[in-house]
């Protein structure tokens, strides 16, 4: 049926609203939260990362440090404890020279130097003794300065190293000690640093020279390609991230070195650095799309099933709609078979008394003779009033009858103007009974419409007693205005009464089914619902407006086509199987 | 026995002149109409024994007349005549003080025999009370007085 394909639509809009306010909304929200939390949850993480990154270079940097003034400390005391004359003899600088490796495998060699830097002593692996220092950046420096911590560098030897010296003065003269520490025990001291895959250590000079390896490229005394990303001035570790030359992102925690002057670098590539985080934030993002997935699917059969849900419904409700109707004509009959008795019971009354009057007569005839012209003149009289109650009698049945058959919609051509009339047929009697004056204003040029007359008989019938009730309840004498007129496309009946109108407070309940003012008894409460809905099934829709002790008017609106929007007339079509004259 | 006069009140003419005639046949003296207000302007003129009340009439309906009846002329006996399916606007009639109800429809000796009921428990009615009266003034004479004292 048309119809039901257009609520289908109507419900498939059901189901479009409820998946995206019902589900769509809340999960919004809920990636809302998500995302929330995920972006504190990254940023704490990012924050702890950074920190273990910056507290790892500072553990180093002390620990760096540490050996420096170790080693520093340690030659001083060598220096403090002899003097030139007996360091450079014979085999006493060896004896030093074992008990600082002793305190330390750093050291790599020791040597002797007098005030004009000539290498007076010298234990170590290398042939240096004898040599002159005085051109060395070192020798320059430490004549300066207490104690000197150089770069590393190439010197005689030709190996990168780098050397710690210490000045004495003995009376006005200075003399220097110096030693080189092992490049590859210093190493060590910083390689060994490992943090995740690509987690590295290591330092340069003030001029960005590599002091050490660097396990990712980059080895000792080469220009570090990268130092202009980390150069920093602050004492305080720092930690940030920043590309490298080959445009790889780092997270680097930086700490300078006091003795020296070097940074101490701490890098890790920032994919390994943040693998947890990523990994973490992967996992969520999964959940989500996953849970996603599951809500969204989970809404569209419940969005489904709820749509269909309406849909069985709504077939239910029209299937109830019709019994309804059913329902209500059954009711009607049974009232109204109650006052088509009342209405068959005055004429046999007639009858009855007639038929004593011709006993009475023909009694008289036989007593008498045949020859009574008034006898029989009365007879006479007696059996044409028989005929005629009789035909009274057939009318009311015919009335009854006509109204109970049709109970399928029915579509023929209406003709208003010959309805109405019948129908007031139908209760004219009563109306005269009850004082009540039925009024007709039909509109002379009212074309025919399309529809059932059996229903619109119904309905009418059902709309002229509720009048006559409302009449009834007045003191005085009623009357009830039936007109018919022709507007635009439709045909518009109303019915008007003067009787006790209705409620306000009644006037939207009215056309519910079983609602009613009457007394137990005497109305079922079916009678506007099954007349709602007859008009609505027609195509049409019935409306009221009442006042209270002044009047009520049912207004009901019939298209002339019979058929809105042409969906009612395929609905009546497929009704109509052939059979009724175009 | 003295003649019965009965008002019959029924909005069906033909009916209404039937009957009359076979009722006067029958030696029932009868007044006819065809609603309660002329039936009680009638009451008023003439000297009416029994009604026979139709109770579904335009104008005034039927209960609405008994009650006026029994409230203006409370010795006449009223009997209900009803073509509704229910009885029940009958047994609110009885209630009222009807004397007692005829369906519709109902046959002329039938209606006789009611209205000649009606018409002896009026008479009967009416001799009771004379009857009383008289007792009651015989054995207690005094009793009028005190019944006017209290």
């Amino acid at each position: 049926m048309n119809s039901i394909i257009e609520k289908t639509v109507n419900f498939e809009n059901t189901r479009r609203m409820i998946l995206l306010r019902v589900l769509l909304v809340p999960f919004v929200a809920v990636m809302l939260v998500f995302g929330t939390l995920i972006y504190y949850f990254a940023t704490n993480l990012s924050g702890q990362v950074s920190a273990r990154l910056a507290y790892l270079a500072e553990g180093q940097r002390n620990l760096v440090e540490q050996f420096l003034l170790e080693r520093s400390a340690d030659l001083r005391y060598v220096a403090a404890s002899s003097s030139l004359s007996e360091l450079s003899g014979n085999g006493n600088i060896k004896a030093e020279f074992e008990r600082l490796q002793n305190l330390s495998r750093g050291f790599l060699d020791l040597g002797v130097f007098d005030a004009e830097g000539n290498h007076v002593a010298y234990v170590g692996p290398y042939d240096l003794e004898g040599k002159n220092y005085a051109q060395a950046e070192w020798f320059k420096r430490v004549q300066n300065e207490e104690i000197f911590i150089s770069d590393v560098f190439l010197g005689y030897r030709n190996i990168p190293h780098f050397v710690i010296a210490v000045r004495r003065f003995e009376g006005e003269r200075p003399w220097y000690i110096r030693a080189t520490i092992d490049t590859f025990f210093f190493n060590d001291l910083v390689e060994n640093v490992r943090i995740g895959k690509t987690g590295e250590a290591y330092l340069v000079n003030r001029n960005g020279i590599f002091q050490t390896r660097r396990r990712s490229g980059g080895n000792l005394m080469e220009d570090d390609p990268d130092y202009i990303a980390y150069q920093v001035n602050q004492k305080q570790t720092t930690s940030f991230a920043a590309d490298d030359r080959a445009g790889a992102r780092h997270l680097y925690a930086v700490s300078r070195l006091e003795p020296t002057g070097w940074l101490l670098v701490v890098r890790q590539e920032i994919g390994d650095a943040y693998a947890p985080l990523l990994r973490a934030v992967l996992i969520a993002v999964g959940i989500i799309l996953a849970g996603g997935v599951a809500v969204v699917t989970m809404g569209f059969f419940l969005a489904t099933g709820v749509s269909q849900q309406l849909t069985m419904a709504d077939m239910e409700k029209k299937r109830m709609g019709s019994q309804l109707i059913m329902a209500g004509k059954l009711a009607e009959v049974g009232e109204m078979s109650a006052g088509v008795a009342h209405e068959i019971n005055n004429p046999l009354q007639v009858m009855k008394s007639e038929e004593m009057l011709m006993k009475d007569i023909l009694a008289d005839i036989e007593a008498n003779g045949p020859d009574q012209a008034e006898n029989f003149r009365m007879l006479r009289n007696s059996i044409d009033q028989m005929g005629a109650q009789i035909d009274r009698c057939g009318r009311i049945t015919q009335g009854l009858l006509k109204f109970a058959r049709e109970s399928q919609t029915n579509i023929q051509a209406v003709d208003i103007k010959t309805l109405l009339p019948e129908v007031i047929a139908l209760v004219e009697r009563r109306a005269h009974v009850e004082n009540v004056n039925i009024l007709q204003e039909v509109q002379s040029d009212l074309p025919p419409i399309k529809s059932d007359p059996g229903q619109l008989q119904q309905v009418f019938l059902n709309l002229i007693n509720n009048a006559m009730y409302a009449v009834s309840k007045m003191a005085d004498s009623g009357e009830i205005r039936l007109t018919a007129a022709q507007e635009g496309e439709d045909v518009i009946i109303s019915v008007q009464d003067n009787g006790c109108g209705i409620l306000p407070e009644h006037i939207e309940k009215i056309f519910l089914p079983f609602f009613t003012t009457k007394p137990v008894g005497q109305g079922t409460g079916l009678g506007l619902s099954t007349c709602y809905g007859i008009i609505e099934r027609l195509g049409g829709d019935i409306s009221v407006s009442s006042e209270v002790n002044v009047g009520s008017t049912f207004t009901v609106r019939l298209p002339i086509s019979g058929s809105p929007g042409g969906k009612t007339r395929s609905w009546l079509n497929a009704h109509e199987q052939g059979g009724i004259p175009k | 026995m003295n003649s019965i006069n009965l008002l019959l009140v029924d909005d069906e003419e033909q009916f209404l002149s039937t009957a009359k005639r076979l009722m006067e046949k029958r030696g029932v003296s009868t007044f006819v109409c065809t609603n309660g207000f002329d039936a009680i302007r009638i009451l008023k003129e003439r000297r009416i024994d029994v009604v026979l009340l139709d109770l579904k009439m335009p104008g005034i309906n039927g209960v609405e007349v008994l009650r006026k009846i029994k409230q203006n002329h409370p010795d006449i006996e009223v009997i209900l005549l009803t073509g509704h399916a229910s009885v029940e606007s009958a047994v609110e009639g009885l209630k009222l003080g009807a004397f007692d109800y005829l369906m519709k429809p109902s046959t002329i000796p039938d209606i006789l025999d009611k209205v000649r009921d009606a018409y002896e428990r009026k008479v009967a009615k009416e001799e009771k009370a004379r009857k009383s009266k008289v007792e009651n003034i015989i054995r207690h004479p005094m009793a009028v007085f005190d019944k006017e004292e209290e």
